[in-house]
């Protein structure tokens, strides 16, 4: 008897390279004449299940408060198919289901798409498997969050004042969570505490990625600009010269959309749109007790993005058109914030590549990105980013790194590179060739010789410039990591903080008695001294160090850029004391560990703009 | 006719053998026959060590507390009691059930003329709580919302100790042990609560809703002693600081009561439910619906926590200054209320330079991580030198937090330091049963050094 297949039968599928869907544009409250404001986006195309499971995304919509599975849901095979509610906006939208999901489903996947445009290549996620889980109704809770232990993201939804208030329907939030899953894909160290600008950041993308993303829709920026424009004739709306300053477009398009977002739900992670847009510029705000607090550092990071964004298109459209001209078309000034914004989500992503891989501080984050934009768009000269970015960074004191190049870019490698013993073609997918090469110089690049090692990637990537031709790179990380003793430590003029080593001392005395000595340095073999395993080696007092850095080699084969923090340089001693102070150092059997971070812990921290005051705990 | 002093002779501070909890008896003596006594909390979550079995039920202990307190006060009754919060481990000792073994009628029969407890208790102001809990608009934020809030949490708390009574198979013992306690914690101890209202109603009798600067109400009973409340902060002092800052933090303090008690009343209660009532999951998706499922109880747990926390920052904060000595009583208060009096208050300053001299310290929160600002207040402590500070701290171990994250309670470095840096009267050292203690008693006499010991039964 023949055997049922276990899946169901091929069906028929349009082999179209992309698919059009229906999006909410921000959330359910940015309305036009009483219908939900939405936007057709182009997604991916592939076959997609029930569910709706493609390649990448699993969306299972279980509610695990109320303990109900909500169905798989089958999505319209093509954007005519929809049903009319969804693409007029109709308010009804809010409880179909079967919209939220495909209003998730495609929010994650343009912005995996965006971030493998922008990388030139295929992103896996942190975890072993290739699908994110996604939950839209995953709980109730006012919150939303990337877990990598669910290898997934969670959506809560909570009672509002006139109903249910759902985080899968704000683009902001499924953005700003599928970018931290992009980011701890790419750069899964920063989940590890180091210092404050690292905590920060991973906040910090999410938002700009986010608002970025929301910026780049045409319709959405003709909607918040709709109520400063007026009717040149019929049918055409024009915006004055007079509403086109930085200060003008500021008031119409950031405040305008952030008093619309849904005060609810962007209570959730604390108003990022009006916060950032708001703060005023200063260079010695980050050096303010407030501004330590990760979520709130974040916002000063994205108001310098905001800023430069904001200077971008006052300039680009003021210095369009004749000289005298009086109004702009709206229809254009939208379109060109929209476009601006698109570049600058895209300058950020690519910058990641050019980040070390673990301490990132925000002038490294800014070195990056001046960088690699350098690489692949070397004509600033249309949206003028990296000027406005350089500018708008330095009104809130941060900088390019110190041992930047003249351009404000990563300085170019040592010359006395070996690559005599190097395969050229393994190079750019072997681990063991790179860590080859890594052996042949470790001189030249300064690796610690006394610091286990390993090479965590070698991505091969194909980035495309505005002038239509090819970048080829290869971008390759590795880890350094030691522990030593307080002893060593001092050798290396690494300085622990005294009452860290009186605790790990006290705590440790007994113990410490009945064990063998420390080895100079434990290796760590497998992971390389991840939390867990500064955790579980409780032979060694003090946290793990780690150093490490990327290589980016040209389509020749030569390095480029060798972006690296030294595993016993002189950051260490800073980030020692950042973590002791901060209490994000665990003592325990001993020995101390970090304390992992939790997004969803930070999430619910920032909504609530909570103060730490680590320095007067127990 | 006997002339009552104007200022006491010496007054003698009572810390009750309650495990976890607090009940200090302060007596105030004001020469032959005259003493004005004041009971600042009296509760208790726990009296079993662990390990060991507890030799009375918590009803019959709470009983015999309350008789203790009956003798020491006598034929004076009680000048006043203190209430700092609403937490069962403060307060279900007035509770006049069976549950707590009737100690709350003892107490009421004490006459207390004065009944003070923070602003977050008046119930005047809690008569439209139900619309505001639910609702999180800023027109609508009032003390009556606040004061919702903390009457969602006890409802919060009702359904997670069922919940943690029979918890479901996904859920871990570590959060279900944490989830019980605070849920125990949190539980709303009607029968206190009412009890605190109709003692401050009585005749004869004042309620008083104290919040930091204002009137104690206690000036007029303890002759020659000042006592300032320097915290909780009301809505009207802590709405200055936020003029700095952008988002009103009450409104997702209350989002997060509103959204774990949810609409329809069942919140939490949903957790314990069978699967089902849709389709099945795929076997594909089963997977991730577990995780789902445990991921859930750590996410109760951190709302649970938040909310515990806000409760425990509605905690008066007293200071007692009596023949040039201090007393510092600050309840649970954690860092977030002492931050108000001792950086944003406009008399932030003066507040610091007062404490500097403290005396006595009635250790905050059973000695937790957060209760004791180490920096702002501890270190400022000029009496550690010497060991001059009396400290007196009222805790059971393992029964709240974890040693393996650092939030055991007590915390073992604020421990050490106590013993290192202050004469410490610590009720873990009383133990229970025959060879037990009732107190530990600390007597102050002006120009004498003070002495301490432990009471028997």
């Amino acid at each position: 008897m023949p055997t049922e297949p276990t899946t169901a039968a091929a069906a028929p599928v349009d082999r179209v390279p992309v698919r059009y869907m229906t999006i909410v544009a921000q959330d359910p409250s940015v309305r036009r004449d009483g219908r939900i404001l939405t936007a057709r986006v182009a997604v991916p195309a592939e076959d997609l299940r029930a569910g709706p499971v493609g390649y990448r995304v699993q969306l299972v919509d279980y509610d695990a408060s109320t303990r109900r599975f909500h169905g798989a849901h089958q999505l319209p095979a093509r954007y005519e198919e929809e049903p009319s509610a969804w693409r007029t906006g109709s308010p009804a939208i809010v409880g179909d289901f079967r919209f939220h999901a495909q209003n998730v489903y495609a929010l994650v996947m343009i912005t995996l798409a965006r971030f493998e445009f922008a990388l030139g290549r295929r992103i896996g996620w942190s975890f072993e498997t290739h699908q994110l889980k996604v939950a839209p109704h995953g709980m109730r809770d006012a919150n939303a969050f990337y877990s990598p232990v669910q290898e997934g993201l969670v959506f809560g939804y909570f009672d509002g004042r006139s109903g249910p208030v759902y985080t899968a329907l704000s683009h902001d939030i499924v953005v700003h969570e599928t970018t931290h899953a992009l980011l701890d894909a790419l750069r899964p160290r920063y989940m590890i505490p180091s210092n404050p600008d690292q905590a920060a950041f991973h906040e910090a993308l999410g938002d700009i990625v986010a608002l970025l993303s929301v910026f780049s829709l045409p319709e959405l920026v003709a909607h918040v600009m709709a109520p400063a424009a007026s009717a040149a004739a019929p049918a055409v709306k024009t915006i004055a010269r007079s509403q086109c300053t930085p200060e003008a477009l500021r008031q119409n398009a950031l405040f305008g959309l952030a008093a619309q977002m849904g005060q609810e739900v962007s209570g959730v992670r604390g108003e990022a749109l009006r916060k950032s847009a708001r703060l005023d510029p200063s260079r010695r705000i980050l050096d303010t007790p407030e501004f330590r607090e990760a979520h709130r550092r974040g916002e000063v990071f994205v108001a310098a993005v905001l800023r430069a964004f904001i200077e971008a298109w006052s300039d680009r459209i003021l210095s369009s058109g004749l000289n005298d001209q009086r109004a702009f078309p709206l229809a254009r000034v939208a379109e060109e914030g929209a476009d601006i914004a698109d570049a600058l989500a895209t300058l950020w992503i690519r910058s990641i590549d050019y980040m070390p891989p673990v301490h990132l501080t925000f002038s490294d984050a800014l070195t990056a990105a001046l960088t690699s934009d350098t690489r692949v768009r070397p004509d600033d000269s249309r949206f003028a980013l990296r000027r406005h970015l350089k500018r708008s960074f330095a009104q809130y004191g941060i900088a390019p790194v110190a041992t930047a190049a003249d351009n404000d870019c990563w300085s170019p490698p040592p010359a006395n590179l070996a690559f005599d013993r190097i395969r050229f073609e393994s190079l750019r997918t072997d681990k063991d060739e790179v860590f080859r090469f890594l052996w042949e110089n470790q001189l030249p690049l300064k690796l610690r010789t006394d610091a286990f090692t390993r090479v965590s990637s070698v991505r091969p990537c194909v980035r495309v410039g505005p002038d239509g031709f090819f970048v080829r790179e290869t971008v390759a990380e590795y880890y350094q990591v030691a522990r030593l003793t307080p002893a060593e430590l001092k050798a290396k003029q690494i300085v622990a903080p005294p009452a860290l080593v009186a605790h790990l001392v006290q705590s440790g005395a007994t113990r410490r008695r009945a064990a063998p000595a420390p080895a100079a340095f434990d290796p760590a073999p497998e992971s390389g001294g991840l939390v867990a395993d500064a955790a579980e080696a409780p032979e060694s007092l003090l946290p793990a160090l780690y150093g490490g850095g990327v290589l980016i080699f040209d389509e020749y084969g030569r390095l480029r850029f060798h972006v690296y923090n030294d595993v016993f340089g002189r950051r260490q001693s800073a980030r020692l004391a950042y973590l002791w102070q901060e209490g994000l150092l665990r003592i325990r059997n001993g020995g101390a560990a970090y304390a992992a971070a939790r997004l969803s812990t930070l999430h619910r921290l920032r909504a609530m703009d909570a103060r730490k005051w680590p320095s007067e705990g127990w | 006719m006997v002339v009552m002093a104007t200022r006491p002779g010496a007054l003698e501070i009572r810390s009750f053998q309650v495990g976890f909890g607090d009940c200090f008896l302060l007596s105030f003596f004001y020469g032959t026959g005259n003493r004005r006594h004041v009971l600042i909390d009296f509760g208790s979550t726990g009296i079993t060590e662990r390990g060991k079995k507890a030799p009375d039920s918590l009803a019959k202990h709470m009983a015999k507390i309350a008789g203790a307190i009956k003798n020491v006060c006598g034929a004076d009754g009680l000048a006043a009691v203190v209430a700092t919060h609403r937490h069962a481990d403060h307060i279900n000792g007035f509770g006049t059930d069976s549950k707590s073994g009737k100690s709350g009628i003892v107490i009421r029969d004490l006459a207390p003329k004065v009944v003070l407890q923070p602003w977050t208790e008046d119930p005047g102001a809690a008569k439209d709580a139900t619309t505001a809990t639910r609702d999180s608009s800023r027109s609508l934020r009032s003390t009556a919302s606040v004061v919702a809030s903390l009457a969602a949490m006890n409802r919060i708390a009702e359904q997670v100790t069922k919940l943690a009574a029979r918890p479901p198979a996904w859920m871990s013992l570590a959060v279900q042990k944490e989830l019980m306690f605070l849920g125990m914690s949190n539980l709303a101890n009607r029968s206190a609560i009412d009890n605190l209202i109709a003692m401050g109603r009585r005749s004869g009798s004042t309620a008083v809703w104290a919040h930091h600067g204002s009137k104690s109400g206690l000036e007029r009973l303890l002759p020659g002693v000042t006592v300032r409340v320097l915290g909780p902060p009301n809505l009207k002092q802590t709405d200055a600081i936020r003029k700095m800052r952008s988002r009103d933090p009450d409104e997702f303090w209350q989002l997060l009561a509103g959204t774990a008690a949810a609409r329809d009343g069942r919140g939490v209660a949903d957790l314990s439910a069978a699967r089902g009532g849709g389709p099945p999951v795929p076997a594909g998706a089963r997977w991730f619906r577990d995780r789902l499922d445990r991921l859930t109880g750590e996410q109760l747990l951190e709302i649970v926590r938040t909310l515990d926390q806000q409760m425990n920052n509605t905690s008066v904060i007293l200071l007692f200054e009596v023949f040039g000595r201090k007393l510092l009583f600050p309840g649970d208060a954690q860092i977030e209320n002492w931050s108000y009096a001792l950086e944003d208050a406009p008399d932030a300053a003066a507040t610091r330079k007062l404490l500097a001299d403290v005396d006595v310290y009635k250790v905050g929160h059973h000695g937790s991580l957060n209760a004791t600002p180490r920096k702002a207040l501890w270190e400022k402590f000029s009496r550690r030198k010497n060991a001059e500070l009396h400290t007196m701290l009222s805790t059971m171990p393992g029964k709240h937090g974890h040693a393996t994250s650092n939030t055991e309670v007590p915390r073992r470095t604020l421990l050490t330091a106590l013993a290192a840096e202050s004469r410490l009267q610590n009720t873990m050292d009383l133990g229970f049963g025959a060879k037990g203690k009732l107190c530990n008693v600390l007597r102050l006499v002006p120009g004498q050094s003070p002495k301490a010991w432990a009471e028997p039964e």
